[in-house]
């Protein structure tokens, strides 16, 4: 059997389900058996490459992460949506609520600033923020989720092991849903 | 008073109206009134006087009498002639030609504008020559407050018929026989529904009048209510005395004030004549109405909310069964009809159950009446035998389509309906037929739209609608609606997805089967008649999105 | 008391007459997804996740309010209503602002173990992400709008069960919220007598006691039921 890729990014999330992605231990010995991980938040490769899976971590929050999901949704033949924030938009939707201008001005302008000016961003080189944080599946088809924040190493490990395996996971039966 | 008393009064009031050579009915319905009736009747009053006729000419403020935006409207009888938008200016000129010369003025006859040549007896005009007038009959010739009026017009004749005559269980029969259906719009047949209420046993039982008319564009049951409430009194009287009853509760929405207002002076009036109070007519029957007025929840139509707004709680609805004909208001058997229903009430006791179920088809007998309105050259309230085809209403009675623009569609039955395309304009029109093509017949609110509607756009409209008037109690109709008018609204902007279209119709199915009352069952109607027939517009706003989200989901 | 025949998903069962669907069921060991319902307080029949499929009737109804008739055949698992069930917490989860990873009731929440009943991995509807408020104004509790489902339990409790009646419900539709008094704030209510029973049946973290935080919420619905039926003891 040819060697799958597996791919995983970084979007609107705090990174901890990447951590929880680590927490599988060793287990990622058995992983690699089966996968070669050619992308991830600190593999220095700009563009994603193609791959067979590949794990979102994080919601839809600006024009950047709206640009690199749409990409990795061409590039991926299974894309997961790993962790609450990909699944419901979790704590980074909980800016939803406020207008843009209200969070970044409290962030920036009213809150205390290490340039101690309170001033707004203005490069060009920033990302732009969306007026709503959306979960992946408003914007791309998600072919397999992992809810939980974050989701536990050991569900993680299940279905990448079911999808390395050519098989389906599934995590009502294997009772493995959590939220939160 | 006695039923003697009623025949004397019946011929008094006929002597009296025999003495004028003219009666000349002004309509005083809420659409002639918004145009300037109230003027023009004070104006006629002061001209008929001035010129010494008032022995001859007996001026009457009546109620609707049809095409509503031709308004104010002017009636001379018994010739028949109808003038239109008649104003302070001109009503001199209708009373110095048409009642002293005897020559009508064609230029300010109905439909002058638009006919090549105008009827002098209205009758004759198609508009009211194809109608057939039951509920409706009285309706624009009689003065709604005053009882004798009606009297006159055979009034209560019917009420004296069943308390002096016929047995609670032989009305009851001859409704069933009439086949008479809910007129309120899910179309119940109203026999069964009074025999159920009768065969419960109870201490205490209630009539209900439904007169939370809250679709958009109908106004049947305000036309009725406004231009001969007496005759929904009587028919709530027959209803008691039907089913054992002795207490009524018209429940009318706040937004009909004057409603309102005439029903309160028609009760008034009928316990001073002792047509409604204790003993009616000499009778052992006592039967009293209460008015309550609603506070402008479109879900208190539905008859469980409406129960519990009466009741004084909070007007949501709540499961059924039990059904109010089990326990309704206050835990008792309740009646609960439509204004239209208790309008049919009289002329099928007094001309017999047969005569009126050879009206119509033979599933749906009888007249309906309806609201017609929107892209249509005369709108106005109409009166129709069951069965009649779309086409001859949109066509023959509506005069078609203004503008030279096409026919697209029909909608029926408001915020509950559907659309009916133009492929199906020869449907007749009754309640099964309504079903098969998506709609219902509803109250009888009728939408013409002509090519220039936006298909999803109104789909939308009615979501909206539907999506404020949810009273939020169960889940499917509170979120289910506000979801699905997003996601059409996103469709709208053209940004809409295949994969919303999907969602949508998941919902749609959903919500019309899960939810709690017929708000959120029938609130999917207007979406999924729309998709049935103009699915392409659906798909032409959503091939025409241009956001980054449409290409991706393919 | 009298028995009828009735079957429940091809169960052929006696059941006492007078008896809803759902006690039913309960007294058979045939579960059913409830969230409005509690025992002991009156039932609204408004979650709709207890609707079943009666043959000869053609509408869903709700097992918590339908009596039990002789000779009914009664479904409760078809594909049908299970999908409605999925659809109905996708709508519970979307409506307002379930955040679990920050809710004091995580793990301890009806509205998630529901999510995990009907196998919800994801909500495939737009979140609406509501306005909603956090009434902190109570001594000792606390009302988070963001996590109420509107089962109106806490209403009911309040006035069926306390007397109460400080929970009320206001606005219609999508923007319905409980109230306390006169939408005024909890803390100032001139009717509540802080007695928790609004706070133990309360399904989700929406109401609870100051004196916990993120997941240590653990509530006692049954409290409610077992008080009520020892009142009917009447001893």
């Amino acid at each position: 059997m040819k060697k799958k890729k597996i791919g995983t990014v970084w979007l609107g999330g705090c990174s901890g389900c990447h951590m929880s992605l680590l927490d599988i231990d060793e287990r990622i010995l058995e992983v690699v058996k089966l996968a070669d991980i050619v992308k991830c938040p600190i593999v220095d490769q700009k563009e994603f490459p193609q791959v067979d899976v590949a794990l979102v971590e994080g919601s839809v929050t600006s024009d950047e992460h709206l640009h690199e999901l749409l990409h990795v949704r061409k590039q991926a033949t299974c894309l997961v949506a790993l962790g609450d924030c990909a699944v419901t938009a979790n704590v980074t939707g909980m800016r939803n609520y406020l207008k843009k201008e209200e969070v970044l001005n409290y962030a920036y302008v009213e809150a205390a600033s290490n340039d101690k000016e309170g001033k707004m961003p203005q490069h060009p080189a920033l990302l732009k923020l969306h007026e709503k944080v959306v979960p992946l599946q408003e914007v791309v088809h998600v072919d397999y989720v992992i809810p939980g924040c974050p989701p536990s190493a050991d569900t993680i490990f299940y279905v990448l092991a079911e999808l390395l395996n050519d098989r389906v996971p599934n995590l009502e039966q294997e009772r493995k849903l959590k939220y939160g | 008073m006695n039923r003697q008393d009623l025949k004397t009064i019946a011929e008094s009031a006929k002597a009296e109206h025999n003495q004028f050579k003219h009666k000349v009915c002004v309509c005083c319905g809420a659409g002639c009134l918004s145009s300037g009736s109230e003027a023009v009747l004070k104006k006629l009053q002061d001209e008929v006087k001035a010129r010494g006729l008032d022995k001859e000419i007996r001026v009457v403020p009546s109620g609707c009498m049809g095409p509503c935006n031709q308004g104010p409207l002017v009636k001379v009888m018994p010739e028949y002639a109808i003038y239109q938008k008649v104003n302070c200016e001109n009503i001199a000129a209708v009373v110095q030609s048409q009642l002293v010369e005897k020559r009508p003025i064609e230029d300010l006859l109905l439909f002058a504008d638009s006919r090549p040549k105008p009827y002098v007896n209205a009758q004759e005009d198609p508009f009211f020559k194809k109608q057939l007038k039951v509920v409706l009959k009285d309706c624009g010739s009689i003065n709604p407050e005053i009882i004798e009026d009606y009297i006159v017009r055979d009034g209560y004749k019917a009420l004296d018929k069943v308390l002096f005559q016929m047995s609670p269980e032989e009305v009851i029969a001859e409704i069933k026989h009439s086949r008479l259906r809910g007129r309120g719009g899910a179309g119940f047949p109203t026999g069964i529904k009074w025999e159920t209420v009768y065969k419960y046993v109870a201490d205490q039982k209630y009539v209900i009048c439904n007169g939370d008319e809250g679709d958009p564009g109908a106004f049947m049951d305000r036309s009725v209510l406004e231009g001969n409430p007496h005759r929904v009194l009587e028919g709530m009287a027959i209803a008691g005395y039907a089913v054992g009853a002795n207490k009524g509760y018209a429940y009318i929405r706040g937004e009909y004030p004057l409603a309102i207002k005439r029903f309160e002076a028609a009760i008034k009036s009928a316990k001073k004549l002792g047509l409604l109070g204790a003993n009616i007519l000499g009778s052992t029957f006592s039967f009293d109405i209460e008015i309550r007025i609603g506070a402008g929840a479109f879900v208190c139509g539905e008859e469980t909310a409406l129960i519990a707004s009466i009741e004084g709680k909070r007007g949501t609805p709540r499961p059924r069964p039990p059904f109010p004909a089990e326990s309704g208001l206050w835990g008792k058997p309740t009646l609960i009809n439509n204004v239209e229903t208790l309008a049919s009430i009289a002329p099928i006791i007094n001309k017999g159950g047969e005569w009126y179920s050879e009206i119509g088809t033979p599933k749906s007998a009888g007249t309906k009446v309806f609201a017609l309105a929107g892209k249509i050259n005369y709108s106005g309230l109409i009166e129709v035998p069951m069965g009649m085809s779309l086409r001859e209403i949109v066509y023959d009675i509506g005069g078609g389509v203004p503008g030279g623009k096409e026919f697209k569609s029909a909608q029926t039955g408001g915020p509950s309906g559907g659309c009916i395309p133009k492929e199906h304009l020869d449907v007749k029109m009754d309640y099964e037929n309504l079903v098969s093509l998506g709609s219902i017949m509803g109250s009888g609110g009728l939408i013409i739209m002509d090519d220039s509607s936006d298909m999803v756009d109104v789909a939308r409209f009615f979501m909206e609608f539907c999506m404020d008037e949810s009273c939020g109690k169960c889940v499917p109709c509170r979120v289910g609606t506000k979801m699905m008018y997003d996601l059409l609204t996103k469709i709208c902007n053209r940004q809409g997805t295949r994969h919303d279209l999907d969602r949508l119709e998941e919902l749609a199915v959903y919500v019309k089967e899960a939810s709690l009352c017929g708000l959120g069952m029938s609130a999917p109607n207007p979406l999924l008649s729309t998709l049935r027939y103009y699915k392409n517009e659906y798909l032409a706003h959503i091939e025409r999105n241009t956001t980054l989200e449409g290409v991706s989901h393919g | 008391m009298a028995k009828i025949p009735v079957t429940i998903d091809d169960k052929p069962l006696e059941v006492e007459t007078g008896r809803t669907i759902l006690e039913a069921c309960k007294e058979n060991g045939i579960e059913i997804l409830t969230m409005c319902h509690l025992e002991g307080i009156g039932d609204v029949g408004a979650c709709r996740l207890c609707l079943v499929e009666i043959e000869g009737i053609n509408k869903l109804l709700p097992a918590c309010t339908t009596k039990v008739a002789a000779n009914q055949v009664i479904k409760t698992k078809t594909e049908r209503l299970k999908k409605y069930q999925r659809i109905t917490t996708e709508l519970f989860f979307a409506e307002r602002n379930h955040i679990c990873a920050v809710c004091v009731a995580d793990g301890n929440c009806e509205l998630q173990d529901l999510g995990y009943k009907v196998g919800m991995d994801h909500v495939r509807f737009p979140y609406l992400f509501p306005q909603a408020n956090v009434d902190t104004s109570h001594p000792m509790y606390v009302m988070d709008h963001n996590r109420c489902i509107m089962c109106t339990r806490c209403v009911r409790v309040c006035s069926e069960v306390e007397g109460a009646h400080n929970w009320g419900i206001k606005n219609r539709g999508i923007e319905v919220r409980v109230i306390s008094d006169f939408d005024t704030p909890w803390g100032d209510s001139t009717t509540c007598t802080s007695c928790s029973k609004c706070v133990n049946v309360c399904p989700t973290g929406a109401l609870w006691p100051k004196t916990v935080v993120q997941g240590q919420l653990v509530k006692q619905p049954k409290m409610v039921s077992e008080l009520v039926a020892k009142r009917k003891m009447n001893l």
